[in-house]
């Protein structure tokens, strides 16, 4: 999942809600189920108190009573860290009850400890106990008959905290474990609802691709409403790039016929007549023709610079265009040898590519003496800085050029103003349609004896 | 030898037949394709023009169904559009050649002649027959070594024996192939021809067979 995808997005927010709303549940909730049992716990507690002090202190006496065990039985079970304990205040005399749990065990009191009461006249405080365990102690103050004026007496109860807070650390970590599970699930679940929510986009990249690669000409399938108007827009643009291609096309061939008569009616006529008038026309028909020839090479080509994803199958254009080149040399008898490369495909337009090798190849066919060899290769770039590209030599075993010649001819980035047209080896309009490519035309001597072309284009 | 312009435009078309004729060719010409594809389902020709964008009928059509209906005389198709892939299209379609306007006449011409000897079978671009021997890039028969000065009609009838030479060529093939198809047809001219090619020539080298028409003696099954 790369740092700026759209499915990090989606998943790190959610991710990120999960990290913190889920810890914050499980605090509120432990919190919450804390309380409770404290609360329990302590409400419990009151009441025993509540209960034993009225038992106690409900005499005209002077002295407490003894108060009926109906509350508590592990009151009567030793040291079971249930406790209470009546005695008189400050040192005062008088009757020190306690319960049997107790023995001979004291419990601390609140009120010599300065413990502030509560709204009920209640001090709580937590201690160890007689043995050592953690107990929670409650207490309040009270008189034989409820009467100020006598002596005041203690009444404690206890019980015993260790378990609650070994439930609540029980309960922490069963809650912890549980909402580590959901956090878990969720993530997970959002890791597949991105993959499968992004699904859709996959197969749009994957579309594209072949498109590019010329395997399919629209984006096709049934894709989500919402990205539905994207894949229409999208054909309706490759579609109407194909329709301005193909109009270009249209159009420029139209005028090369409409005026490329007129220019051999002319040229003819001319030519045929000695005057200097005639020679004049002749001459300036012929410039006209050049320059037509010219521009309208350059047109086609600017018309098929921009087209998208139009892949040529190298073999199937060489097929038909050897046929016509032995056809059109059968006279000298030159045999084209070819080996090309299974599944060579060219990166650009059928007609691009028969123009290119068409020309290269009729120059190897008129210079040769027996045979013309066409060599396609494919390069496989890394994919990044070096595209796949596909090598095309071309080389013949006639005169060659002279390296004077050759970098006359071949020179590499020749401007369109700088190159006189009809060279009659039509290497200037090769050079120009590889470099439309980002391509690149270069001549050599060949090692069969006459001139090697090397070209090199995009493949797909 | 006989040709067929199909041609549109009428100036090209005129120059196309005045040239032609004057390199000793008769020539029938057809400004649509219909009327172009009639003549060249029908008329024995030797080679034909045929330009590709027509009215009525495309030139890539007409020819497809020439070659359709076996009919196998040369083809140089004639076009404005010279990419290779017009090229491509109008070779696969059974063209001979293929030539991008504007062009020299000298070059049409020069291709019209090669396409006419590789249809009758000539490699090279002179014929032989005995002492006579025909350069068909400059239409100049000479007998050993000195040219021979021949009319317009003799020279397209020996012109055509020499192409042919080696098999009886009848009158009546001598006459399709020498007149266009305006011309009032008459086979006696024929002999009258060949009576004037025989004084000028070696008078054994064009023999009568009888009831079947002429040959051309010394040609290259007989040495």
């Amino acid at each position: 999942m790369k740092f700026n995808s759209l499915a990090f997005r989606l998943f790190a927010t959610s991710a990120a809600w999960v990290l913190v709303v889920l810890p914050l549940a499980g605090y509120l909730i432990y919190s919450l189920y804390r309380d409770d049992v404290q609360l329990g716990f302590d409400s419990q507690l009151k009441k025993l108190l509540t209960a034993l002090s009225i038992d106690s202190m409900n005499t005209s006496g002077s002295d407490p009573v003894t108060p009926p065990n109906l509350y508590e039985p592990l009151f009567e079970v030793t040291h079971s860290g249930w406790y209470w304990q009546i005695r008189p205040l400050e040192g005062a005399s008088g009757r020190r009850l306690v319960s049997a749990s107790l023995a001979s065990g004291e419990l601390p009191s609140p009120y010599d400890k300065k413990f502030p009461t509560d709204t009920t006249g209640t001090r709580w405080m937590n201690v160890p106990g007689p043995t050592g365990e953690q107990i929670r102690i409650l207490e309040v103050v009270d008189s034989p008959g409820h009467d100020p004026d006598k002596t005041k007496y203690s009444v404690i109860v206890a019980g015993p905290i260790d378990w609650l807070e070994a439930t609540v650390a029980k309960f922490r970590n069963r809650l912890s474990i549980a909402l580590a599970l959901t956090g878990l699930g969720l993530v997970t679940v959002t890791l597949f609802q991105v993959r499968f929510g992004l699904l859709p986009l996959r197969r749009i990249e994957k579309g594209l691709a072949s498109i590019r690669s010329g395997d399919a000409s629209v984006l096709a399938g049934q894709l989500p409403a919402e990205i539905e108007p994207l894949q229409s827009e999208l054909n309706a643009l490759i579609k109407s790039n194909q329709d301005i291609v193909d109009r270009a096309r249209t159009q420029v061939g139209n005028l090369a016929h409409a005026l490329k008569t007129p220019l051999a009616v002319i040229t003819n006529e001319a030519r045929d007549n000695t005057s200097p008038f005639a020679g004049k026309v002749a001459e300036q028909a012929q410039l006209m023709r050049d320059q037509v020839t010219h521009y309208l090479d350059r047109a086609r080509m600017a018309a098929g610079a921009g087209a998208i994803g139009r892949v040529t199958q190298v073999e199937a254009t060489v097929e038909p265009l050897v046929r016509a080149l032995e056809r059109i040399h059968r006279d000298k008898g030159i045999a084209i040898v070819k080996k090309i490369a299974a599944g060579a495909k060219f990166q650009g337009e059928k007609q691009d590519l028969e123009e290119m090798l068409g020309n290269v190849l009729d120059n190897a066919c008129k210079w040769g003496r027996k045979t013309v060899t066409l060599t396609v290769k494919i390069s496989n770039g890394d994919g990044k800085s070096r595209p796949k590209l596909l090598l095309i030599d071309v080389d013949d075993d006639g005169p060659g050029l002279t390296d004077e010649q050759r970098s006359k001819i071949g020179k590499r980035g020749l401007r369109l103003d700088e190159t006189t047209p009809g060279t009659g080896l039509g290497v200037s309009i090769v050079a120009d349609l590889a470099a439309s490519y980002r391509g690149n035309l270069a001549l050599e001597a060949s090692p069969q004896g006459g001139l090697g072309v090397r070209l090199q284009l995009p493949a797909a | 030898m006989r040709a067929l312009v199909v041609e549109d435009d009428k100036d090209l078309n005129r120059q196309l037949v005045s040239a032609l004729a004057d390199a000793g060719f008769a020539v029938d010409t057809a400004v649509d394709g219909e009327e172009g594809c009639f003549l060249g389902d029908t008329e024995p020709y030797d080679v034909v023009i045929l330009d590709i964008g027509l009215p009525k009928m495309d030139g890539i059509s007409i020819l497809e169904q020439w070659r359709r209906a076996e009919r196998k005389m040369p083809v140089i198709l004639l076009t404005a559009r010279d990419r290779w892939s017009d090229k491509v299209s109008g070779m696969d379609a059974g063209a001979d050649d293929y030539l991008a306007k504007p062009f020299h006449m000298e070059e049409l011409l020069a291709r019209v002649r090669a396409q006419v000897r590789r249809a009758s079978g000539h490699a090279k671009a002179e014929i032989e027959c005995g002492p006579l021997r025909l350069d068909t890039k400059s239409a100049r028969v000479t007998c050993d070594g000195q040219q021979i000065k021949l009319t317009s009609h003799e020279f397209r009838l020996l012109q055509y024996l020499m192409h042919h030479n080696g098999r009886v060529v009848s009158r009546t093939e001598l006459v399709e192939h020498m007149y266009d198809q305006d011309f009032d047809r008459d086979s006696n001219t024929i002999e009258v021809f060949i009576g004037r090619l025989r004084k000028k020539i070696p008078g054994d080298i064009i023999q009568t067979v009888r009831g079947l028409g002429y040959r051309m003696s010394h040609g290259p099954d007989e040495v």
